[in-house]
């Protein structure tokens, strides 16, 4: 077990966001934690890294290789987060400092976690940029110069730069056209199958959990109502919360039905 | 009259401000350099003169040259000005900053301490200050800092709290980026151009703080030139030499007008959405 979230509750001052959850990933997994919107998967991602905003509060156990991280002094956090556990998140626009190149988010990056050398942060970032397919005069440009999917797969890039053991991404392909995010997808895939890291994949959207998820666990109001193997769930789901959801997903090659044989009927 | 559009009708007015800016650069390095009269010198003998070659703006009722007092009263009174201005920037950023990104018990310190201050209006409180201080410009210009760093803290805070709650500072911090980087690199250049629209409104308003108090004789003390008091010393002789008071009072007028144009020109330069959108 590379992480295992044990009996997590997250509260605000008088309502139970998140409620008695467990669930632990394995070595190289790719978990993914489907719900839908407002049940409580990205305050439970965040608490991973004591991201939650001050006026939540957290119980239960996040052990993270053997450790406790939530009962982690702000130094020691500081080291897990970033170095060990990476996050990428939905709005790729957002994530950049808007006055700062690309170039200058890797430099300090690395300098942070201990890179020195300034021509080796310069390398260790191009190579970067390279291994997802962007080029390295990206490095000097600023964020918004950058398309949707190019700031996804540098957010990728700068995730995976110090080969972290997890990797969390929070609804990644949620403000990306389709062609852009199955891109940014395929890259993400191949860079864990090259690094053996394990994904924390949250998501609402079922293709994305057809393709790629090994496990996965489904999140509604603030609970856990199933989780297992991809195939077990997909096949034989047993709660009616599931069955909904997955009779409710868009299934390619059965799309909406062609409205010409009405026409030629009328 | 046809109205100008508005580039045009904006480039005009940079264009005066800078002029103006040059103007105000000039005599004040004139004040410097050539300067032939002791702005301190009186000479009871030549009082209330009128314009002459000599004195170009005549003498006041103490027989000392007005244009060397006016130039002179200028570099103190801006300079002044600058020099509060700076150090309530310089509290306030930091004070702002660290109240809005650590949220928590300094917060909500920093916010009662800032109510308090906010609770009365800027002149009253620094009429108190120097009354309990003692009339001085010194006194006046630390009573200005401390009406004023409030502004810049609570500017800054309140634009903190919102930048703290979007995704690039969660990144930096989930990059395991300390605090204090975060503060400087990724927050402070946001706040910095709201800060410099702001300082450049006020400096006009802080050239009139230390002027009426001047004015009431609260601020600079007599000899010193300072606009305000200049007014003040040419009151007793407004019906039979008005441009006494005429030129100090202009002189204000000039240099706040001026600030406040550099102002507005500065917030459209810094409304940095509009930058990425053209």
């Amino acid at each position: 077990m590379i992480l295992s979230i044990e009996e997590v509750t997250i509260r605000s001052q008088n309502k139970t966001i998140v409620d008695q959850v467990s669930l632990s990933i394995r070595e190289g997994d790719w978990y993914a934690l489907v719900g839908q919107s407002g049940s409580g998967k990205s305050l439970l991602s965040q608490s991973i890294g004591q991201m939650l905003p001050p006026r939540l509060q957290v119980e239960g156990r996040i052990v993270f290789k053997g450790q406790d991280l939530l009962s982690m002094s702000a130094k020691e956090i500081r080291r897990v987060r970033g170095k060990k556990v990476a996050y990428i998140f939905q709005d790729y626009q957002g994530s950049f400092t808007p006055f700062r190149k690309i170039g200058q988010h890797f430099h300090e990056y690395l300098k942070v976690h201990g890179v020195t050398s300034k021509q080796k942060r310069y390398d260790q970032a191009v190579e970067a940029l390279e291994s997802v397919g962007l080029e390295e005069a990206l490095f000097h440009r600023y964020p918004f110069q950058l398309s949707g999917g190019q700031l996804q797969r540098v957010a990728i890039a700068l995730a995976l730069l110090l080969t972290p053991d997890l990797v969390i991404a929070d609804e990644i392909t949620t403000a990306l056209d389709s062609v852009s995010g199955h891109r940014v997808l395929e890259m993400l895939a191949k860079k864990q199958k090259e690094t053996g890291c394990s994904i924390l994949f949250i998501t609402h959207d079922w293709r994305h959990v057809r393709r790629y998820a090994d496990r996965l666990a489904i999140m509604k109001d603030g609970k856990i109502v199933e989780s297992g193997g991809k195939h077990k769930i997909l096949d034989h789901p047993h709660h009616d919360y599931t069955k909904q959801l997955i009779k409710a997903a868009p299934i390619l090659g059965d799309g909406l039905r062609s409205g010409l044989d009405k026409e030629r009927k009328a | 009259m046809k109205r100008l559009p508005k580039k045009r009708k904006q480039s005009i007015q940079v264009g005066m401000a800078i002029i103006f800016f040059v103007a105000i650069c000039i005599s004040v390095l004139y004040a410097f350099v050539i300067l032939k009269h002791d702005p301190y010198l009186t000479n009871l003998s030549g009082r209330l003169q009128s314009m002459s070659l000599l004195h170009p703006l005549g003498t006041d009722h103490l027989g000392r040259d007005v244009l060397t007092r006016l130039l002179l009263g200028g570099q103190q009174t801006i300079g002044y000005s600058l020099l509060a201005l700076v150090a309530a920037v310089i509290i306030g950023v930091p004070f702002g900053i660290i109240s809005g990104y650590k949220r928590g018990i300094i917060d909500r310190l920093f916010m009662r301490v800032a109510d308090g201050f906010l609770a009365f209006p800027d002149t009253i409180v620094a009429i108190v200050l120097v009354g309990l201080l003692g009339p001085s410009i010194s006194n006046l210009i630390l009573a200005i800092i401390l009406v004023k760093w409030v502004n810049y803290a609570r500017l800054v805070r309140s634009t903190v709290l919102t930048e703290a709650q979007k995704e690039y500072i969660l990144i930096a911090r989930m990059n395991g980026l300390p605090a204090r980087k975060i503060m400087t690199k990724h927050l402070f250049p946001h706040i910095i151009g709201h800060v410099f629209v702001m300082a450049s409104l006020d400096l006009g308003k802080i050239i009139l703080l230390i002027s009426a108090f001047s004015y009431i004789g609260l601020g600079a003390q007599p000899p010193m030139p300072e606009w305000g008091a200049m007014l003040n010393d040419s009151r007793p002789y407004f019906e039979s030499k008005p441009e006494l008071m005429i030129y100090p009072g202009l002189a204000i007028v000039l240099v706040v007008l001026l600030t406040n144009m550099l102002g507005d020109y500065l917030r459209d330069r810094f409304d940095v959405k509009k930058e990425v959108q053209s």
